[in-house]
């Protein structure tokens, strides 16, 4: 009863299509029992397996199917690897466009971050250099100040001289004394103080007297106002004008505007150089060019006027600016042992590295 | 290049090897889903041998019906009815279509399983899931016993002899002196008859 009612529910069983190896044996007769009723179930439901099935059963038929079945499952093969061989092909072309895109992109961001990286690292550069100037226009107050010193100091040198020593002083002698630092002694320029001592023995000493007294007020008086390095050549050479009337002799006193002349001519054309090559430095240090401006003051380092002590110690400055506090300390140490003006200052810029 | 080509024919015959075990279902989804046209390849070469002897009459019967211009042709009507149709049952599909290539007035129609063939599926599936379930399945073969003696007299000896005898086609016939052809017909009839009583 149980058999029955199993084989009842298995009407309804799906069985599948006969394959190739099952039609042929079917037509032989060479299936079993069982096998031959579950493709007989199948063949009540499918026409396609029937059909196949009548057809065959007839002899001229048969003979044709072999050769054509296996003629179009090489052909189906045949045309599926041609297919997929092509569908690869196209995949991997797809692919590798992907890639190349994709590394487009990748190079086409890179460029623009470096660039966009570009553009911020100068922008602060820009900030930083707008951010930094205190630091130079404070370097520039502590670089005035000697020259303001230096200025001041032969002034007061001056001062010295005029009052006290009247009958020593001489015209020629101040003019040339009034040349801009002490350190700054040249040997052409004592010789031409001789020949000027010399003129001074004439009747008349008064006038450049006279001239000696006023023009160092004057003098303080333009300095004080300025104080600037600039100002310092138009004032001597104000003064010469100012001298030449009182000599009384014609012949000595063309012998002494030439003599002062040649002095003025030697004397003010290395200390113009040099004050140039100074201000050009100046500015080089105060726009923040620290390497630059160091290479400035070394070229001024040698010279024999103010400009080489003044250079020294801006030197000794640029060098601690720049956290070389050894060079530095051997730049003051040099400003000190020149026992210039500036010394007290590198001895204390000294004590404070 | 040796090496990588043998390496590519290997890979290519595992894959037809794996092809080869999934169902009709799996392979129509395969080919519509994924575009792969080798799962493709592999179902219309599963039922090959059965398009040849079914297409064998029609061969050489008028110009242009040679082996070599119907087979293509069929392939191809086939893989493109495959990407848009609704497939349910394979070997219905591709009869119909090779009737229709065949019957040239019914080309354009598209193929849609019959309500027969739709309601026997139902109850298969329906008995495929009773397997599992004693009671259920205890439910269904009380309803098929009922059905079947529902049936008119002639369909009810053919499916007890058929079904529970398991006597062969052709001894059917000759029990009745009818015709394969014509016992496989009332066979048929009757399993849709009673598709037909179980679904309503």
């Amino acid at each position: 009863m149980s058999s029955n009612n199993d084989k009842i529910l298995k009407i309804f069983s799906t069985v599948r299509c006969m394959n190739r190896d099952q039609l042929p044996r079917y037509l032989d007769g060479r299936l079993t029992d069982l096998e031959k009723h579950l493709l007989e179930q199948h063949l009540v439901d499918c026409d396609l397996c029937f059909d196949a099935l009548q057809t065959l059963s007839q002899a001229k038929y048969r003979e044709q199917y072999q050769p054509l079945s296996v003629s179009i499952q090489q052909y189906i093969r045949n045309s599926i690897r041609k297919v997929s061989t092509t569908q690869k092909v196209e995949r991997y072309q797809r692919l590798e466009q992907k890639k190349e895109s994709f590394l487009i992109y990748f190079w086409v961001v890179a460029a623009v971050a470096l660039g966009a990286g570009g553009v911020y690292l100068v922008q602060q550069q820009n900030k930083f250099k707008a951010m930094n100037p205190p630091q130079p226009i404070a370097a520039v107050d502590k670089v005035m100040e000697p020259i303001q010193t230096s200025q001041s100091q032969p002034v007061v040198q001056q001062a010295e001289t005029a009052a006290a020593p009247v009958a020593s002083g001489t015209s020629g002698r101040d003019t040339l004394q009034r040349r801009p630092t002490p350190a700054e002694v040249k040997p052409v320029a004592l010789v031409k103080k001789d020949t000027v001592k010399a003129a001074p023995a004439t009747p008349k000493p008064a006038p450049p007297k006279d001239t000696i007294k006023k023009l160092p007020p004057a003098e303080q008086k333009e300095e004080k106002s300025t104080l600037q390095p600039a100002r310092e050549t138009p004032a001597p050479v104000a003064e010469k004008k100012d001298t030449p009337p009182p000599a009384p002799k014609p012949v000595p006193k063309k012998e002494k505007e030439k003599d002062d002349d040649d002095t003025k001519t030697v004397d003010a054309q290395p200390t113009g150089t040099d004050e140039f090559l100074y201000k050009a430095a100046m500015v080089y240090h105060q726009q923040g060019d620290l390497n630059e401006a160091i290479s400035r003051y070394k070229h001024l380092t040698d010279s024999k006027s103010k400009y080489g002590e003044l250079s020294r110690y801006q030197l000794a400055v640029c060098y601690r600016s720049k956290g070389q506090t050894g060079k530095a300390r051997r730049m003051f140490k040099e400003v000190v042992r020149m026992n210039g003006p500036m010394k007290e200052k590198a001895q204390s810029a000294l004590d404070s590295l | 290049m040796e090496p990588f080509r043998f390496s590519y024919v290997n890979i290519g015959n595992t894959m037809l090897q794996q092809l080869t075990n999934l169902s009709d279902k799996e392979l129509i989804s395969r080919a519509r889903k994924l575009k792969d046209q080798e799962a493709e390849g592999v179902l219309l070469e599963r039922y090959s041998h059965l398009m040849v002897a079914v297409c064998l009459p029609y061969l050489n019967t008028a110009p242009g019906t040679g082996a070599d211009d119907v087979f293509p042709v069929l392939l191809q009507r086939l893989s493109n009815s495959l990407k848009t149709q609704t497939i349910h049952k394979v070997n219905e599909w591709i009869h119909y279509n090779i009737k229709a290539m065949q019957d040239k007035s019914d080309r354009n129609l598209p193929f849609f399983s019959t309500t027969e063939s739709r309601e026997i599926q139902q109850v298969e599936n329906r008995i495929e899931q009773a397997a599992m379930n004693q009671k259920e399945q205890q439910q269904l073969l009380a309803q098929v016993n009922t059905v079947i003696s529902q049936l008119p007299a002639e369909e009810k000896y053919f499916l007890t002899k058929f079904y529970l005898e398991q006597q062969t086609l052709a001894q059917l016939a000759a029990s009745k002196k009818y015709s394969i052809d014509k016992t496989r017909q009332i066979l048929k009839n009757a399993k849709q008859h009673m598709a037909s009583i179980l679904m309503k």
